[in-house]
């Protein structure tokens, strides 16, 4: 018995420790259980990523919680990166979290939101008669098959930013060509670059979805495809294709952009600008408002808009872009989120944006406007190029599309060694395997024809039509 | 005899320099301030601010994660304990077949890479709706950590005296009792070695955090800390302080445990 | 008579043994070994969870066909396998020689002990994070220290691909060197002081006895370390998540985080589990090694 006792004091630290954890569980539970809200506001839960401006954000939410009283609104900020938040989201979404009401989608994942599942159709709340106010590339981007996934917040397509004064000092003209863009920047770097640090370019050349974006513009304005649309085959690997990226590969990274592009996102890229670190920069629209923001800016009034570059005998051409809102098929909230999406999409807000952050408003009757034109001069031109704004592929298996586009892109523009048609081949026979999945799909197959028949030409030819009919 | 001494020593300067400079720097970060964060070049000295703790406290609801921490590291902690004792008492005093299959299959486990198991788990644990529930998540921690307590206390049972045990048995205690009234509290030094490696690794743990806990109510500290996300760049000083704040229990475990964390990682020669 | 009893005790016995087994082995079936098998169901079929509509397919072997002509995962998995193989290199390296250092006796040895264990007690994704800050091209520790204040010469160091593999080298060469030096101190320790003494007064030099003696005698532990190291670089997640994702230009595009994209991002569950089955079936390999290893352990002590 004695021995027995002596065991039980030695070893005391043992149930000590034990008891600790135990304790410490039980509190931790507790208080999370006792931190349930029980407010009687409706909350929904929006997943958002952080905004460039974000004080512009707070004031609408702010403005919609005042107006709408017994609603909250609880944010949670996804990464900037468009392939990361995607990532997130749809795990998310997949796992039904019940913590997603509204979500930012990037414009080429309605479909495959809307096929999985995960988006709610939104056909009876945002009927076609409403779906007309809005201007008609973003409304095809949010449809899939017969129903529509998404409401449009803001366009985007990409743009080149140039330093006013500096190609004023050198004699420059905003470039027309690429190769033109790359001469001027190579002479005024030169000359510039005796002074201070200075580069030619900078964009986003990370292994991300605006990898693409870029890549496409460089492709497209050299008449290359990504895929065909009647044969639905992916062209990447065609001349055209492989010629503008081998022009990226030896005239851009590394040469008048610093080879650091190579892991730049948007934040990032402006920052150079911004700093008054490049003469070019290829941006989205809000970029403008940034660059001549005097607190952030060093170039306010400096900068200058114009259409991207192109290749000779080629059109300018930009990647649509934007974002949509879109409501979770789990959401438990869906009344209540409906009105959130509808607030902010509506036409005060998206002027709203528009005036304080240089969002290009979705809505038609905006370009009409005069305050908007008044303020952002560029938005009547930047009109031009958001009828040539060509959408990527879309596809509910978008993701594996661009994940290996992502990759080619990066693979060729990062090493220099590489061999850009083989592993351009290569990319383009992966492409074509992924897109004929999708057919395997019984009831998939024809409408996968047209979408993408849609998706490269007729579209921008109707918005055309109907922009200049207006 | 002195050179090969200042040597020695010089060496031993190295290691323990180059192990802790680079976390140095990142506590250092911490306390800086945003200017000092962002300024090109890196300036060295930090003023000292706790700017960056108060912001992630309380713009990201740094607690929030912390206290999901706590609790699957500590129910996992506690749960593979209870498991690994009852296993590891058969394993290291019963008579039993297969033994030698039994602890090589649980050395199986514990290699497991993540992605051949999680596709499965995650099916699993979405039809049973336990995703985004702190059960998802310690179910699939204490599978991966079991082989690791067992292990561990297998080889600390299996050096306890047994007349110790006997005398037990001959005073009338049935097998239950003499495990937890006299196995138990004399290798109370085992099991809490084993308790520390299981925390430390349920602590860390990412890969099933990332695909089980999508809603922030329920996510883990790793997984706030590479998912932190900022306005123009990455919020570096936030990221600093969360994980400092994640790491500060790691460190001061293995500075007083030091020595039982080496004996439990040896011991087996297998982290399991 | 006596007899039967104890035989009848050895059955109760084996019976409780096996009773106390039980939530060990429910753990273990229902979330270690059948997700291994459910892992191989799935890869026989076609599962796109972007395509409900497709339902679940049977395709038989098409996944491992497609898996074979897959020069991403083939390019993946040689960039596994370069991981690997340098870093677990270089933790044997220095992990040898920190186990020779703290081996010794000397005033604050706990101390050093416990300094060399801070990095492998880190959670890897913190560690990840440092190392990418201090690799940061602007506000990086690393691009100050080899070029002080001159910025025009500060590198993108994750930018690059051979640069950014590195980075990811070092992160986990830092992380889990002290594991690998505890491996083999335990081996070190086991050699008697006297061997050491004998050789000295012999007449053989620090190098030398290193050579004859400690080398030869720590040559299992460091084969353990070797191995378990291999294993556990294999699985290597978490730095690549948070440090590259997978690129630049894929350089450290590794099998777990391939793996991953397919499955969880891109949806493809059933060519996911392909990977997932081939990484098992590597790890699986180099398992039965290990434990063919450490064997003769198991039974002498069983």
């Amino acid at each position: 018995m004695h021995k027995r006792t002596v065991v039980w004091n030695n070893s005391l630290m043992f149930p000590v420790v034990f008891a600790i954890l135990l304790a410490v569980l039980v509190m931790s539970l507790i208080i999370g259980c006792a931190r349930t809200e029980n407010d009687e506001k409706k909350i929904i839960r929006f997943i958002t990523w952080k905004p460039n401006q974000p004080a512009v954000w707070e004031e609408i939410y702010t403005l919609f919680e005042a107006e709408h009283p017994d609603i909250r609104v609880i944010r949670e900020v996804g990464p900037h990166s468009s392939t990361a938040f995607h990532d997130l989201l749809a795990q998310k979404l997949k796992n039904h979290s019940p913590d997603v009401d509204v979500f930012f989608m990037d414009v080429i994942w309605p479909p495959e939101f809307g096929s999985a599942g995960w988006a709610l159709p939104l056909d009876e709340l945002f009927p076609p008669r409403e779906q007309k106010n809005f201007l008609n590339g973003p409304i095809l981007a949010n449809s899939y098959k017969d129903n529509i996934y998404g409401v449009p917040l803001f366009i985007d397509s990409g743009m080149l930013y140039y330093r006013k004064d500096l190609l004023k000092r050198y004699g420059f003209n905003p470039p027309e060509t690429w190769p033109k863009m790359v001469k001027q920047a190579r002479e005024i770097v030169f000359e510039e670059s005796k002074r201070k640090e200075m580069f030619g370019f900078s964009g986003q050349f990370k292994q991300y979805e605006g990898l693409v974006c870029n890549m496409m513009e460089y492709i497209l304005s050299n008449g290359g495809r990504i895929l065909n649309p009647q044969t639905e085959k992916c062209e990447i690997a065609e001349k055209p294709a492989v010629d503008a990226v081998r022009f990226v590969r030896n005239e851009i990274i590394g040469k008048i952009a610093p080879k650091g592009v190579l892991t730049y996102q948007e934040p990032e890229s402006i920052a150079i600008f911004i700093q008054g670190k490049a003469v070019f920069h290829r941006n989205w629209p809000y970029a403008w408002e940034m660059s001549n923001n005097p607190e952030r800016s060093k170039i306010e009034g400096m900068a200058g808009i114009t259409k991207l570059p192109r290749f000779s005998g080629n059109k300018s051409y930009a990647t649509l872009g934007g974002w949509q809102l879109g409501i979770s098929s789990y959401s438990k909230n869906r009344e209540a989120a409906w009105t959130f999406v509808r607030f902010l999409t509506s036409e005060k807000i998206q002027k709203h944006l528009a005036l304080k952050a240089g969002l290009a408003p979705t809505r038609k009757a905006l370009y009409k406007d005069t305050e908007i034109i008044q303020a952002y001069p560029q938005f009547s031109d930047m009109k031009t190029v958001f009828l040539t704004a060509r959408p990527r592929p879309r596809t509910p298996l978008y993701p594996a599309v661009s994940n290996v586009l992502q990759r080619y892109f990066h693979k060729v523009i990062s090493d220099p060694t590489s061999d850009i048609e083989k592993e351009a081949c290569a990319a383009s026979q992966e492409i074509d395997r992924i897109i004929s999945l999708q057919d395997s799909a019984p009831d998939n197959s024809a409408v996968s024809m047209t979408e993408t028949r849609e998706e490269l030409g007729i579209e921008t030819k109707d918005a055309i039509s109907e922009r200049t009919s207006e | 005899m002195k050179l090969s001494k200042l040597i020695f020593c010089g060496i031993t300067f190295v290691i323990v320099f180059m192990s802790l400079l680079p976390f140095v720097w990142f506590v250092n970060t911490s306390l800086k301030t945003q200017a000092e964060v962002t300024a090109i070049p890196p300036k060295l000295a930090s003023s000292g601010s706790l700017h960056f703790y108060r912001s992630t406290i309380e713009e990201h609801d740094l607690l929030h994660y912390v206290k999901n921490s706590v609790i699957v590291a500590g129910a996992t902690t506690c749960i593979t304990l209870f498991i690994s004792i009852l296993s590891a008492y058969v394993l290291a005093r019963l008579r039993l077949k297969y033994k030698g299959v039994i602890m090589g299959s649980l050395l199986l486990v514990s290699m497991f890479p993540q992605i051949s198991i999680a596709g499965p788990v995650w099916k699993i644990m979405q039809s049973l709706g336990w995703l985004n529930t702190y059960q998802g998540l310690i179910i699939p921690y204490v599978t991966l950590t079991l082989p690791l307590g067992i292990w561990i206390l297998t080889g600390f049972f299996r050096e306890l005296p047994k007349e110790l045990e006997d005398a037990a048995r001959i005073d009338g205690c049935n097998r239950i009792q003499t495990l937890y009234k006299i196995v138990v509290p004399l290798a109370a030094p085992g099991i809490f070695t084993a308790a520390i490696l299981v925390f430390i690794y349920a602590w860390n743990e990412f890969f099933f955090a990332l695909l089980i806990m999508t809603q922030r109510k329920f996510q883990t500290l790793p997984i706030g800390i590479a998912l932190f996300q900022g306005q123009y760049t990455l919020p570096w000083g936030e990221i600093a302080a969360a994980s400092t704040v994640a790491t500060v229990p790691l460190v001061l475990l293995v500075f007083f445990f030091q020595k039982r964390i080496v004996s439990g990682l040896s011991a087996g020669a297998v982290k399991g | 008579m006596v007899m039967k009893t104890k035989c009848s005790s050895i059955t109760k016995e084996r019976i409780f043994a096996a009773s106390l087994l039980i939530p060990c082995f429910v753990f273990v079936c229902i979330f270690a070994f059948y997700p291994i098998l459910y892992s191989f169901f799935l890869s026989l079929h076609r599962i796109i969870l972007g395509l409900p509509s497709i339902g679940q397919p049977f395709i038989g072997l098409e996944n491992y066909r497609e898996l074979l002509h897959d020069r991403i995962a083939l390019r993946s998995l040689i960039t596994t396998f370069a991981f690997v193989s340098v870093s677990t290199f270089f933790e044997i390296l220095f992990g040898l020689i920190i186990a020779l250092v703290i081996n010794r006796h000397f005033r604050g040895r706990g101390l050093v002990r416990a300094a060399i264990l801070v990095p492998w007690a880190i959670p890897t994704v913190v560690s990840a994070q440092m190392w990418r800050f201090i690799c940061n091209d602007n506000y990086g520790f690393l691009n100050y220290i080899l070029f002080g204040a001159d910025i025009s010469k500060y590198r993108a160091w994750l930018a690059d691909p051979f640069f950014a593999f590195a980075a990811i080298v070092t992160a986990d060469v830092w992380k889990t060197s002290s594991f690998a030096a505890l491996l083999i101190l335990a081996g070190l320790q086991t050699i008697p002081d006297e061997l050491y003494e004998t050789a000295k007064i012999d007449g053989a030099n620090a190098w030398q006895r290193f050579r004859r003696i400690t080398l030869p005698l720590i040559k299992p532990a460091i084969l353990i370390a070797l191995l378990f190291r291999t294993i556990d670089a294999f699985r290597v997640f978490d730095l690549v998540f948070v440090m590259t994702q997978g690129g630049p230009a894929d350089s450290t595009n590794v099998l777990q985080f391939y793996g991953y994209k397919k499955i969880f991002a891109e949806g493809f569950m059933g060519y996911g589990s392909t990977i997932s089955v081939l990484v098992f079936i590597t790890v699986f390999v180099l398992s039965l090694v290990y434990i063919r290893l450490i064997r003769t352990r198991l039974f002498t002590e069983t």
